[in-house]
């Protein structure tokens, strides 16, 4: 259960040094932007490889170094929600949640987008294009698409960064739902303090690459914790 | 500094003027290629300072370019009738022409082919596939080759293997390179190549039209007296020595 | 009508056609590979790709000569073990317009499919589907307009393909004698009445597919 992970990255005079483990939780990675945060998720999902380190979730491992395993990203089974949602253009909705499911027939395709359209409240935009929807909407659609394989953790990189705040709200309900719903592992990315602080079951605080405190809401924004998180928790 | 430059233009303008005074375009076909660079040779040597400038190609080609305005001193073309066109359209001198070499019909194979051919009722055997003449539309040589087809009764057997090539000489690469088995092509083209070429036969007397080579003033020439010297060394016993050298043959 | 200009047409539109079907399946695959992958060797192969476009057809036919003839460096062992040369024959008027035309399909795709956001890509990898499929599924749809405007451009092309064609097609009436090298025909041989028939329908032919290409370009970008 849980994902767990260890990670060793240079990349342009940048350095990623990082471990952590949550369980089936929603886990929060907390920090100023550029700290690391959207490069721990890029190399969790595996679009971009480590230097060192392993990755393991639920039992398998998707990467480990030393013994020279790196398991493709479309072989993860990690759902991902990008910062700018990233939906197909040329697909409609119903295409677009669609489009994580293989080798189905028609009827049981049909029944699964169906099914998440409701869980989603999408009625009525099914055979829309993203083009014509609103930020809210395509943030949805997107968690839909993630969500309709039944993935083994997911992966949120500021998903609702671009959202009004009545939206936020609402999406950061339907994010506690779905951790209800599947029991998986759910790694969010924000700089937002309140999105932290009211969905976290474990926040993981990042600083210019590396992490220097875990813990719980409470834990993190109450106790005296250094200089790093100060200036951010005095942002509430 | 206005000086300069006045003294410049002027420098250019007789720089052009003297070139023009002392050079001349012959438009020749191409099977001529070879002596004519060495009467040229001699003619360079007879008149000093002099600029001749050869414009090689297929006799209908050149005679397309007359027509069009090209600015081109004398004509020597493969047959009679490429002369005729510029004549007909009056951009020939008159009196001025004059028949100065002729030329055989050859049949020839590359020399590394192993198909056996012996003569032009050969070229309807089944692994004869390529044989190229000139097009009979713009080459002389083309239409030569149609007529002694059409003598020995082969012209519709073998229309299906023929290639045509835009002059004679790219006739002559084809079946050097052995592209392809079979060319009919002019004697001294043959000989220009006979290390990659032979000559299997020889189109009789009167297969085709006799081939006669006439060259001619084109009208509008700035230097009709070089242009006419040309002519003249082109006729003349050192001209002929040249010509005969190549494989040409002198007409009566 | 001349019953050569009817079969010059139809000669011009089959080797076009047959063309830029070849075209199409190498060029797009070469165009996804230049742009989504490094490998060694990949600079001297795009520029290998895009020489025919600024060398002049005739040394392009040149190269083929060497390399196809009856004693050309392939050519050779094919006459050798079968007889049959490409030379003066369609085939090679096919070969000689996709050398001709492919830089220009090449150039057009690849630049459609590199002005596809990669996050799109990213985001059909973690939703399972190998590269293949994403090439397939996300990246050549919408990389639409520029594939078929490059298509349009090279058929533009292979249909006026003259020089090359003429070095290693040849010219044989019946044969082998596309529209162009048609044209060349009855201009040289003061045929301008035939020659002024087929120029004209060639030009309104061009700007016909010039004004197809255009309309798919101009929405991108």
């Amino acid at each position: 259960m849980g994902l767990s992970i260890k990670l060793l990255k240079k990349v342009k005079g940048f350095t990623l040094d990082v471990e952590w483990k949550i369980g089936n939780e929603l886990a929060i990675l907390f920090g100023y932007s550029g700290s690391g945060k959207s490069l721990t998720l890029q190399c969790v999902a595996g679009l971009m490889e480590p230097d060192q380190g392993f990755i393991r979730s639920n039992g398998d491992l998707f990467f480990d170094n030393t013994l020279e395993i790196n398991v493709p990203p479309q072989e993860r089974s990690f759902g991902y929600v990008f910062q700018d949602r990233v939906l197909f253009p040329h697909m409609t909705v119903k295409g677009n949640i669609a489009y994580g499911l293989k080798g189905l027939r028609r009827s049981e395709i049909r029944d699964k987008v169906a099914e998440m359209i409701n869980l989603f409240h999408l009625q009525g935009l099914e055979d829309k294009f993203p083009s014509e929807i609103s930020g809210g909407q395509k943030q949805r659609v997107a968690l839909a698409r993630a969500l309709i394989r039944r993935p083994k953790a997911l992966l949120l990189d500021e998903p609702f960064s671009a959202l009004d705040g009545p939206i936020r709200l609402e999406m950061r309900r339907l994010l506690k739902e779905i951790r209800n719903d599947f029991d998986i592992p759910v790694v969010l990315v924000t700089h937002d303090v309140m999105e932290a602080y009211t969905m976290a079951d474990k926040i993981i605080v990042y600083s210019e690459g590396r992490v220097v405190k875990t813990g719980s809401p409470s834990e993190i924004f109450y106790l005296p914790v250094g200089v790093e998180v100060e200036p951010l928790r005095d942002r509430i | 500094m206005a000086l300069l430059l006045i003294v410049m233009v002027i420098q250019s303008a007789e720089f052009l003027f003297a070139e023009s005074a002392k050079e001349i375009t012959v438009s020749a076909a191409i099977s001529l290629k070879d002596a004519f660079g060495e009467i040229g040779k001699i003619f360079i040597e007879k008149h000093p300072g002099a600029k001749l400038v050869f414009n090689f190609g297929a006799s209908g080609d050149l005679a397309r370019q007359i027509e069009a305005g090209a600015p081109v001193d004398l004509f020597a073309s493969a047959a009679q009738k490429d002369l005729d066109d510029i004549d007909r359209k009056g951009l020939l001198v008159a009196n001025s022409r004059a028949n100065f070499a002729s030329n055989q019909l050859v049949l020839v194979t590359p020399t590394r082919s192993k198909i056996p051919v012996n003569s032009f009722q050969d070229l309807q055997k089944n692994q004869i596939k390529r044989v190229v003449i000139g097009n009979p539309k713009t080459v002389p040589a083309g239409r030569y080759a149609e007529e002694v087809l059409r003598y020995f009764s082969l012209w519709d057997t073998i229309k299906e293997k023929l290639i045509f090539a835009e002059h004679v000489r790219q006739g002559l690469d084809y079946v050097a390179r052995n592209e392809v088995d079979a060319a009919i092509v002019y004697s001294t083209d043959a000989f220009v190549r006979d290390k990659r070429v032979k000559i299997v036969a020889v189109a009789p007397e009167g297969s085709h039209r006799p081939i006669v080579y006439p060259i001619a003033l084109v009208k509008g020439t700035r230097n009709e007296n070089l242009a006419k010297s040309f002519i003249s060394l082109t006729t003349s016993e050192e001209g002929k020595k040249v010509l005969l050298k190549f494989g040409f043959e002198i007409p009566k | 009508m001349d019953s050569t200009l009817l079969f010059s047409l139809r000669l011009s539109v089959q080797v076009a056609l047959a063309a830029t079907f070849l075209i199409v399946m190498v060029g797009i695959t070469a165009a996804y590979l230049l742009a989504s992958k490094n490998f060694k060797g990949k600079e001297l192969i795009d520029i290998l790709f895009t020489l025919p476009l600024v060398l002049p057809p005739t040394v392009t036919g040149y190269y083929l000569i060497i390399l196809l003839g009856r004693n050309g460096l392939i050519g050779r062992f094919v006459y050798d073990w079968t007889g049959w040369g490409i030379m003066f024959t369609w085939y090679a008027a096919v070969l000689a317009s996709f050398v001709v035309a492919l830089p220009l399909m090449i150039r057009t795709t690849r630049a459609a499919i590199e002005s596809v956001d990669k996050s799109l890509i990213n985001a059909s990898l973690t939703l399972g589907h190998s590269e293949f499929e994403t090439a397939l599924r996300v990246v050549l749809p919408l990389a639409k307009k520029g594939i078929v405007a490059g298509t349009v451009l090279s058929f533009a092309r292979a249909m006026g393909e003259f020089g090359a064609t003429l070095m290693v097609a040849g010219n044989i009436p019946g044969k082998t004698n596309t529209m162009p090298i048609a044209i060349y025909t009855s201009a040289s041989s003061g045929d301008w009445s035939n020659a002024n028939l087929m120029v004209i329908f060639f030009s309104l032919m061009s700007g016909l597919f010039l004004y197809i290409a255009n309309q798919f370009t101009k929405r991108t970008i």
